[in-house]
């Protein structure tokens, strides 16, 4: 993906136009097949993990190998791998994502338990990041060369060239330990702080803080690439012959810029964004490890250490399927918006 | 410049052959593009940037001792403040952070520079094959690189880093295996257009076989283009191998300026106030990876005059 | 949910990190998370806390020295042949749902394990036939065999009335936890109202029945957090009381931090490098895997204990916090520890480590490079380390054992796995030598049979086998002579220093933090040097007080007292600058972004 040139719909568009309908059903069957796809990629990829959960698990457990043969038993971990797999579909299509091999408790709830501070975290940012990126690439793009388009887009560049958990590692360092004169106020990590209560208002306030400096973190770091993706979009929307001819019957520039041009270049921008969600969810693994957000990020790498199959392959299912989501969601609009791409 | 050129005068044209009409018309455009290029004070700033870096990482040996790395050898005091003996300080172990970031950049490019490659071998195959033939190779091929562009990168580079082991090659490969898809759908628009032209036409017309026009005619075309986006995805490969390595997944026996960040959170340096252990790797990192992407930036605007002025 | 996000910076006067002083809630940092609130499941240590603080034992651990002292039991008696056990059991321990333990729980906790439903703690029912209840007040346990370990119990009591509808097979996933609102029911000095397994906060209130006398603190919460430095941070910031598995760095850090007192705690834990003594496929006998027939000769590896520099080992590689190693029985176990003489005892000395490698017939051949005693040359030995260690111990300390092999004129390389994988190869026996460590128990029963030729292929990770070291653990096993028995245990020591199986490197410490000017009378397990938390028994946080409470700690002389209070206010005045700050800013955005809709608006034909 360059910063530069905005992406072009995915398919050349050929000449026959078909009707949204249809192109709605073939994306959501392109989505459907996806989903098969991760579901055995999902299977057969955490099988070849080193390791073999009864021993790490066992460590300090099992002293025979009746106690070792049981555990496999429990877990069906003595069957084929073809019958695992015939297995894990069908459960997996039943709702059924098994058992947490270290925690014991269905892999499910672990998932909804820690599910809610990755998408508040990440929700957030990215929508942040959205509004405030987008923002900044239509200023910078209309006043293009301009000082606030200067350093708009350096800053962006060097934002985009950062790793974001070392943004987050200085964020800490400067604003929740304190440097110099600045005190340090935020917390360090964390999603709540002891005594509060999250259900109650002052819960949810002191939650609201906690994330405060991970949102600030993740919104940096993703809005650096939507600004200068809206920028680039837009710069090739006000090349377009249409908006000369727009100009010339008297409508004012910013009317243009608003009314023609942007809803225009906001379409490659959404792709963008919904591409952008595999970032989106790396993001999410390394800010939570930074500031100690327990979601689902983290729940995944720690799940490598047994190796915890089910809670991976949950994890690994929830995180592509949201991708898979995110895009279809991205091209359903971008559908809807402009018809050329509807082959 | 050939003897036959040389002779070249207006009393005197001489005929050249194909192959140096060829070979002049290619240097032409390389000129220009390299005068458009040196217009671009953006992308001359991070070429210079990436000759420093780059001759950092070649002369490591030359700017610091390699026994500096060597943990049995260290003779600072641990995580020592910048001194006149070490210049940005020591690490955990009491070795100079200097001597870890001179040798580091050697890891880090060089795993950004092996995973690239390896990512737009396989990105460029598969998008020319993909935008190139029509029926269920091309069809099939496509579908495959929408399905890894679906999954994640970063959990299914945990994974695969996990299953191969921690060595440096293998942190490459993970890299080039995840970032494919990216590259593969650029070249396949690319193909897909380029298909187009009339003069494809004409060589399929004359009988040319498939890999003959790709190879004669798609790919230099297609070349320049995956040229401006390789330096891009090192870019991308740079800070994957950092952020790989900060997620304690990069070679334990190497020194990176992704191992480096994650000693220094391992070890507590937020807590010890060692910033000379944090900052500098980060800052090199932001340095490398902006240089990268500003000199493909500039490569991208000579490839597609449309791109000037930005 | 987004709504109040934003104007709520500015007014969470409430969600400000309150000083943990104003309440009598003990906050509690662990890397470590519960795997399982089910005393059944459960091997993390934040898991075992957990049951300290919820349930109560049978027999105790004392706070000297970890030997066994009444608990629920007053007193206990054994018949001569250790083939009958007699518990007295106090009467007046209530469940915290107003039910009466008796004896009865006891044996059903018991019984249960016999059964096959909790696995982990069956190796401390060796020998027990079985475990009933004659009256409410009294225990007795049938032996097959005699059992010297015996009467160390750590397994934590269940009440029969709740565990009693859950099956064999729903036990395996039973997760013990509060539900609805109602807490686990328990008998310990502790209530667990709040916590889910893999979730991030637990909190136990205090048991005000409880039989010991109501604990001092109203509240203990146990708050996971995902690496240290954070965790470091919210102890200075008040925000946590208790900082546990901290580095010897940090540690240092915060020596000089008002209201925190922090040291290096003395733990049970020792490093070793182990080598492949002949790996073997256990159903067959024949050899497995590839060790270099050098490490297979005892002799060889005795020398190379004369190769290690352990005092730079300590300095270097563990920061200075802990203590050069010798047996497998680390030092706060005195009474079963051998410790070898002064000559017997390794000192670093590479001119003697190559004079003994040379009387072993590991000559130096013409290439400076020490070949077998045919001959041949040695080649290149495997050294295994662990890539995931804390502070990178295994690496360094791997690093520095291929320096001294290398001087003394041995080829080897480090080989970087992780612990899992680690595992898989020890067990198919392709390494020469491993980095790893043990934590021994009070009783030294289990960390003995590690080294008993039963075990390889299991827990044996060096392969050892030794009929006259197999012959002394059986006996110590089933000694009810005390006297007799340290002695058996010291001659298995003798005998494994000998044939080296195991290079013990280092005993280890574990960094420990405490807001000492908010909580105060935490005593050391072993006393003096142990542990303040993460203790067998829950002594600690029943004693732990406010900090201005202490007085003299109910007489515990080596108990933390009060040191001056750190000064909190600045904390919440940075706070309202940084919201106020905050407020202004979001102002400002908010202002602009209205300013221009106006504007936009105004232009619209």
């Amino acid at each position: 993906m360059s910063l530069t040139t905005a992406p072009t719909a995915v398919e050349t568009p050929r000449p026959r136009r078909r009707s949204y309908g249809r192109y709605v059903v073939g994306k959501v069957a392109g989505s459907v097949g996806s989903l098969a796809f991760v579901l055995v990629v999902n299977f057969f990829l955490f099988r070849v993990l080193p390791g073999d959960p009864a021993r790490t698990l066992g460590r300090g457990r099992f002293s025979t190998a009746e106690q070792l043969a049981e555990f496999n038993k429990t877990y069906a971990l003595d069957q084929s791998l073809p019958q695992q797999f015939v297995t894990y579909v069908k459960n997996t299509l039943t709702g059924d994502l098994g058992i947490s091999l270290k925690y014991r408790v269905p892999v499910s709830d672990l998932i909804l338990d820690r599910m809610w501070p990755t998408l508040l975290l990440v929700g957030t940012s990215t929508i942040l990041a959205a509004v405030i990126g987008v923002w900044l690439g239509i200023r910078g793009a209309w006043k293009r060369g301009g000082a606030f388009d200067k350093v708009s887009t350096g800053s962006s560049l060097t934002l985009y060239s950062m790793p974001e958990w070392w943004l987050g590692l200085l964020l800490i360092a400067v604003f929740a330990v304190g440097w110099g004169p600045i005190p340090g106020i935020f917390p360090t990590g964390g999603l709540h702080s002891v005594e509060a209560d999250p259900g109650t208002l002052s819960g949810v306030l002191d939650t609201a803080w906690h994330l405060t400096l991970p949102v600030i973190t993740l919104t940096l770091a993703y809005l650096a690439e939507y600004s200068l993706i809206m920028r680039s979009s837009l710069l090739d929307e006000l090349g377009e012959d249409y908006l000369t001819t727009a100009r010339a019957k008297g409508l004012r520039d910013i009317t243009v810029r608003n009314r023609h041009a942007v809803p225009n270049a906001l379409l490659p921008t959404t792709t963008v964004i919904a591409l952008s969600m595999g970032y989106i969810v790396a993001g999410a693994i390394t800010i939570e490890t930074v500031f100690s957000i327990p979601g689902l990020g983290l729940l995944g790498v720690e799940a490598l250490e047994v190796p915890d199959y089910w809670v991976l392959q949950g994890t690994f299912m929830v995180a592509s399927a949201g991708v898979i989501f995110a895009n279809l969601v991205a091209n359903l609009l971008y559908g809807l918006l402009d018809p050329r791409v509807r082959t | 410049m050939s003897a036959a050129e040389h002779e070249a005068t207006d009393e005197h044209p001489v005929r050249l052959s194909a192959r140096q009409l060829a070979r002049r018309r290619r240097r032409e455009s390389f000129m220009r593009g390299w005068r458009t290029f040196r217009r671009n004070r953006s992308g001359m700033l991070g070429l210079v940037v990436l000759g420093l870096f780059a001759f950092i990482a070649l002369a490591a040996p030359l700017l610091a001792s390699a026994e500096g790395l060597e943990v049995t050898k260290a003779t600072g005091g641990v995580l020592e403040p910048p001194s006149s003996e070490y210049w940005l300080g020591t690490d955990d172990q009491g070795r100079s952070v200097l001597t870890l970031l001179i040798w580091g950049a050697r890891i880090s490019l060089f795993v950004g520079l092996a995973a690239t490659v390896i990512s737009m071998v396989i990105g460029t195959l598969v998008g020319l094959i993909s935008g190139y033939s029509s029926g269920w190779s091309a069809a099939v091929l496509f579908r495959l690189t929408e399905w890894f562009l679906v999954i994640p990168f970063l959990p299914l580079a945990i994974v695969l880093a996990t299953v191969l082991g921690r060595s440096l090659f293998n942190i490459a490969l993970v890299i080039g295996v995840t970032s494919w898809p990216s590259t593969a759908l650029l070249i396949r628009s690319q193909t897909l257009s380029i298909k187009e032209r009339a003069y494809i036409e004409r060589a399929r017309v004359l009988g040319a076989g498939r890999w003959h026009q790709i190879r004669k005619h798609v790919l230099p075309n297609v070349m320049p283009m995956v040229f401006a986006n390789t330096t891009l995805t090192v870019a991308i490969a740079i800070l994957a191998e950092t952020t790989l390595s900060f997620l304690g997944l990069g070679d334990p026996t190497r020194v990176s300026w992704g191992s480096m960040l994650e000693d220094a959170f391992q070890v507590g340096a937020i807590t010890t106030g060692a910033w000379w252990f944090i900052v500098p790797p980060g800052v090199c990192v932001v340095l490398v990876v902006l240089a990268f992407t500003l000199v493909g930036q500039a490569l991208e605007e000579v490839l597609n005059p449309r791109l000037k002025g930005r | 949910m987004l709504a109040c996000l934003t104007p709520g910076i500015a007014l969470s006067g409430a969600a400000a990190p309150a000083n943990a002083a104003d309440d009598t809630t003990f906050v509690v940092g662990m890397t470590n998370e519960v795997d399982s609130f089910n005393p059944f499941l459960g091997i993390e240590a934040s898991s075992f806390e957990s049951y300290a603080l919820t349930y109560d034992l049978m027999v105790g651990y004392s706070m000297k020295d970890m030997s066994p002292e009444p608990a629920l039991a007053t007193k206990w008696s054994t018949t001569a042949d250790g083939l009958t056990w007699t518990f007295d059991i106090r009467s007046g321990v209530k469940w915290n749902d107003g039910q009466d333990l008796t004896a009865r729980d006891i044996a059903y906790t018991y019984t249960r394990v016999l059964d096959g439903d909790g696995a982990y703690w069956l190796p401390y029912l060796n020998g027990v036939e079985t475990v009933t209840a004659p009256d409410d007040t009294t225990v007795v346990l049938k032996m097959k065999t005699p059992s010297s370990s015996l009467p160390l119990l750590p397994i934590p009591i269940l009440p029969e009335h709740i565990w009693k509808d859950v099956s064999q097979d729903e036990m395996k996933s039973y997760a013990a936890e509060p539900q609805d609102g109602q807490p686990v029911v328990g008998s310990g000095p502790f209530t667990l109202v709040e916590g889910t397994a893999g979730g991030s906060t637990y909190r136990f209130e205090a048991n005000p029945d409880y039989w010991q006398g109501a604990p001092h603190i109203d509240e203990v919460v146990i708050r996971v957090f995902k690496s240290d430095d954070p965790m470091v941070q919210a102890l200075i910031k008040g925000e946590i009381d208790f900082a546990e598995d901290i580095s010897p760095l940090q540690v240092k850090s915060l020596q000089d931090q008002p209201g925190v007192t922090a040291h290096n705690a003395m733990t049970p834990n020792f490093a070793e490098i182990g080598f492949n003594t002949g790996s073997i496929d256990t159903e067959t006998g024949k050899p497995i895997g590839d060790p270099n027939p050098a490490v297979m000769d005892p002799k060889f590896r005795h020398a190379l204990g004369y190769a290690m520099d352990l005092d730079q080992i300590i300095d270097k590689v563990y920061q200075g916090a802990g203590q050069a190693g010798d047996s497998i029985i680390p030092p706060p176990y005195f009474d079963y520890r051998w410790e070898p003489s002064a000559d017997e005892a390794f000192t670093f000395d590479l001119d003697k480590a190559g004079q003994l490698l040379d009387e072993a017939g590991y000559t130096k051949g013409s290439d400076g490079l020490r070949t077998m005693p045919d001959g041949s040359p040695i080649g290149t030995l495997r050294l295994a380390a662990r890539s995931d260690s804390a502070m990178d111990v295994s690496l360094n300390t791997m690093d520095y054992f291929k320096e001294w092999l290398d001087q003394l004129g041995i080829k080897a390389e480090v080989q970087a796995y992780e612990s899992s994988k680690l595992t898989s190869v020890i067990l198919d026996g392709t390494f020469d030598a491993f980095q790893w460590g043990w934590y021994v128990e009070p009783d030294p029963n289990t960390m003995l049979s590690y080294m008993t030729c039963g075990q390889r292929g299991d827990w044996s990770d060096s392969w050892y086998c030794n009929k006259k070291y197999d012959a002394l653990y059986e006996q110590q096993q089933k000694e009810t002579d005390q006297a007799k028995r340290e002695d058996e245990v010291k001659q298995m020591q003798q005998i494994l220093f000998e044939d080296s199986p195991y290079l013990v490197t280092a005993y280890e410490t574990t960094g420990e933090a405490v807001r000492s000017d908010h909580f105060a009378c935490f005593q050391p397990q072993p006393d003096p040097g142990g542990v303040w938390l993460i203790q067998y028994g829950a002594h600690n946080y029943i004693n732990a007080r406010p900090a201005d409470q202490a007085g003299d700690c109910d007489g515990v002389t080596s108990a933390i007292g009060a040191t001056e209070a750190a000064d909190s206010g600045g904390v919440s005045t940075g706070f309202w600058v940084g919201a106020g700050i905050a407020a202004l800013v979001l102002v400002g955005v908010g202002g602009v972004v209205m300013l221009r809709r106006r504007s936009t608006a105004g232009e619209r034909e």
